[in-house]
């Protein structure tokens, strides 16, 4: 049966003369911890200044060394000994000590809002009361803590707000710029391929005209040497098999239009959304409506009915290419 | 001022490729514009994430001490970082039990005559090495 050690600040507050002084000696360091552009002697200092008045009766280097720490325990500790031990009069002078370490000219870090309100909080401080003890201190009124969380808060306060916002907007325009260059060099290239197929078809049915043609004279003259029966059956048959092909190429015909379509048309369909191929379903979506909402023809009601027509038309495309993605992504 | 990480359900220790993905996930476009804004640039991470390891101490403080429904503790902050109130004794009760505890043990360590005790647990230990001792020898010498 052993009992766990005992932390710094329980010993701490062991050997203290006042138990209420030691807690608040590290309620107010970790405030002072929490306070920006000061140095560690000047930290130090200020304590000493502020609770000159304490019959703690040990060294400060400790306390300021477990503020530093951020120790919760010990915190908490604190804490509950200084609601456990304090007058109403005693929670006043805490927080007025409290708002001096904070801050001298009633700039005070956003850490600092927190604490000093959980400090109010603890002590039973009611927020008049806290905004009036701090406009007489610092002779400026308790604002409420801004919001790092926003991005509001870095357009007031990160210098190169502006110069990072354009080289991103630089960047997303040079993407882009690639992905149009590389779209149009593909159309470019998928142009060239047609006009060669288109080429190579020609002669092909140049090719198979000389020949119907030499086959033709050749059945001239056998059809000369054959009896007129013969050559009418051979013309039949001839007839049902042109029949019989004619039927083979529509179908086949039709069943290449029924083949899915090549990829090809997914980045076509992106880039009619302003998309680069890789783009997530989430981009797509998210295009979609900016699109839409862009060329929806009620825009554009009020100005000319060609308009309309012209935006309907931008709408619809807009609108296949999005039920094509949405259906095959 | 709000916990972003919550919100975007990461925890507070996720990477940069993670917090992308989650951002690009996420379908309110105000706080996926200021996600991006706060969470893609590594400074002003930094400094969100110092902020906010400080206000979730204060909330986990706040629930061990009772105080979520603070007067001063409203809006954002009290949704985002308020904690259920965990059972953690009171620190200080917990340290009045610890030194009473001590208080006892070492009050009944001077009742026993502590010292008096160890010497004598001492000593049998030495007298029953030097019997075993001799019987070794004894045996060695018979045999």
């Amino acid at each position: 049966m052993s009992i766990a050690r005992f932390s710094p600040f329980e010993l701490l507050l062991l050997k203290s003369r006042s138990q209420v002084d030691t807690a608040t000696l590290l309620l107010l360091a970790w405030v002072l911890v929490h306070r920006q552009h000061v140095s560690e002697g000047q930290r130090r200092r200020r304590l000493a200044q502020v609770t000159a008045q304490f019959r703690h009766g040990h060294e400060l280097g400790p306390v300021m060394s477990i503020a530093h720490s951020q120790d919760l325990q010990a915190i908490q500790l604190a804490a509950e000994v200084v609601r456990k031990e304090c007058s109403k009069e005693r929670s006043l002078s805490v927080i007025h000590q409290a708002i001096t370490v904070a801050t001298d000219d009633g700039e005070i870090s956003l850490a600092n809002h927190y604490i000093l309100r959980f400090l109010a909080d603890l002590l039973n401080v009611v927020p008049n009361t806290l905004s009036t003890l701090f406009q007489e201190l610092t002779g400026k009124p308790l604002q409420s803590p801004e919001d790092p969380s926003r991005d509001a808060y870095w357009q007031r306060h990160d210098p190169e707000y502006h110069a990072r916002k354009a080289r991103e907007a630089q960047a997303a325009e040079q993407r882009t710029k690639d992905a149009q260059a590389r779209a149009e060099q593909r159309q470019r290239a998928k142009a060239d391929k047609q006009q060669e197929k288109q080429k190579r078809q020609q002669e092909k049915q140049r090719q198979q005209e000389e020949a119907r043609n030499a086959k033709a004279e050749a059945e001239q003259a056998r059809a000369r040497q054959e009896q007129a029966r013969q050559h009418e059956r051979a013309r039949q048959k001839r007839w049902q098999q042109e029949q019989a092909r004619h039927e083979d190429a529509r179908r086949q015909y039709r069943q290449r239009a029924s083949s899915p379509p090549p990829p090809d048309r997914t980045t076509r369909a992106l880039a009619v959304l302003g998309l680069t191929p890789g783009a997530s379903r989430t981009d797509v979506r998210r295009a979609y409506r900016r699109m839409a909402q862009l060329h929806h023809p009620d825009r554009f009601y009020t100005e000319s009915e060609h308009q309309v027509a012209l935006a309907s038309a931008r709408f619809q495309r807009i609108k296949n290419a999005y039920d094509y993605l949405m259906q095959t992504y | 001022m709000r916990d972003l990480y919550q919100r975007l359900t990461l925890s507070p220790s996720a990477n940069h490729q993670e917090i992308r993905s989650a951002v690009a996930r996420c379908p309110n476009s105000a706080l996926r514009q200021d996600a991006e804004a706060v969470l893609e640039i590594a400074e002003r991470r930094e400094a969100y994430d110092t902020l906010h390891d400080t206000v979730s101490d204060i909330g986990r403080l706040r629930a061990r001490l009772g105080l979520t429904h603070g007067a001063h503790w409203q809006g954002d902050v009290a949704n985002d970082f308020s904690l259920p109130p965990d059972n953690a004794i009171s620190r200080h009760d917990e340290l009045v039990d610890r030194v009473s505890h001590a208080v006892s043990l070492y009050n009944r360590w001077r009742r026993w005559r502590g010292p008096w005790l160890l010497i004598t647990v001492f000593a049998s230990g030495a007298a029953i090495g030097l019997a075993m001792g001799f019987a070794l020898a004894l045996g060695l010498a018979l045999g």
